[in-house]
């Protein structure tokens, strides 16, 4: 089956996320009090190797070896709550010195710390889900609000 | 706490980056963790919300994808030179500024938590959906996010080590 095949992925995801620091909670703290730009430096280049190469797939319109189909890079939709999330989400970022990813590969290490984390991102998500449950409920149809 | 191996930023983040790309040419998905969270939910709520849409079947690649990354973290710190060290330390800075007791850190940690998983649902994604795939494929949305995660971060962080630092 084809989704095992991302057991490994996640491995290589996570490994390469701990060799570029951002299991490293210090470099959190550092670089929202501006005196340690590490993981500004990991974005900036993986988006930056990430725009180039995916710009020449799309002249390219490279097909996905598992799916056989052009590849959609469209993308996430906007949303109403994009800004007020992603602050939200900011905020918890600099709390917890974690995002989704990281936070497990920090248990793999064993920061245990991280075990609370996770579990608080659990919680987060399944309130926020029950609360889109309850207009799912009111607007009785609608599939589509499970997206992104 | 276990010492890693740390890459310069540039070399890390071109490595992350050219990862985000082998897997959309293998798989043709895009790099993203947060929603997978959610695949978890599935299976402890009968709610409609986690049983449609990318929820479906909750036993699919994104599952799989998170169950690697801690195996990920694993195999850092084997081929890290120091020992493993299991320990709820969370860095020199962090634990100046925290609590020392185990249950208000753990707490504290927890709420940062809700935070990110509440915050990342309203956005549509974390730092690896948005700001690495989403910021890579120039879609306006995902630049707004990175730079909201980024705000979020600093009034935090900078409120968090003026008031406790």
């Amino acid at each position: 089956m084809k989704k095992y095949i991302f057991l490994i992925f996640g491995v290589i995801f996570g490994f390469l996320l701990s060799r570029a620091g951002a299991t490293t909670y210090d470099f959190y703290a550092q670089l929202f009090l501006f005196q340690d730009l590490q993981l500004m430096k990991v974005i900036a280049a993986a988006a930056g190797v990430g725009m180039v190469g995916i710009a020449i797939m799309k002249k390219l319109k490279t097909r996905s070896l598992m799916e056989n189909s052009t590849i959609d890079f469209s993308g996430k939709p906007n949303k109403p709550e994009l800004i007020p999330g992603a602050l939200i989400m900011g905020m918890g970022w600099g709390l917890a010195g974690a995002c989704p990813g990281t936070a497990l590969v920090m248990l793999g290490e064993g920061k245990l710390g991280a075990l609370f984390t996770i579990f608080g991102v659990l919680v987060g998500t399944l309130i926020h889900g029950l609360k889109q449950n309850r207009q799912l409920l009111r607007e009785g149809t609608a599939t589509d609000l499970a997206g992104e | 706490m276990t010492e890693v191996i740390v890459w310069s930023g540039w070399a890390g983040g071109l490595a992350v980056g050219i990862y985000m790309l082998f897997q959309f040419i293998v798989s043709g998905k895009a790099l993203g963790v947060s929603t997978g969270y959610g695949n978890f939910c599935s299976y402890v709520t009968k709610a409609r919300y986690f049983h449609v849409g990318d929820y479906v079947d909750p036993n699919n690649w994104r599952l799989w994808f998170l169950i690697g990354l801690p195996l990920g973290g694993l195999l850092a710190a084997l081929t890290s030179p120091g020992e493993i060290v299991a320990s709820f330390s969370v860095g020199e800075l962090y634990d100046s500024v925290f609590p020392a007791a185990l249950w208000a850190k753990g707490l504290v940690l927890t709420v940062g938590g809700i935070m990110i998983g509440y915050g990342a649902r309203m956005a549509g994604g974390c730092p690896s959906g948005h700001s690495i795939a989403g910021m890579s494929m120039l879609n306006p949305p995902s630049f707004i996010a990175s730079v909201g995660f980024f705000a979020g971060g600093i009034i935090m962080v900078q409120v968090l080590f003026r008031v406790f630092g």
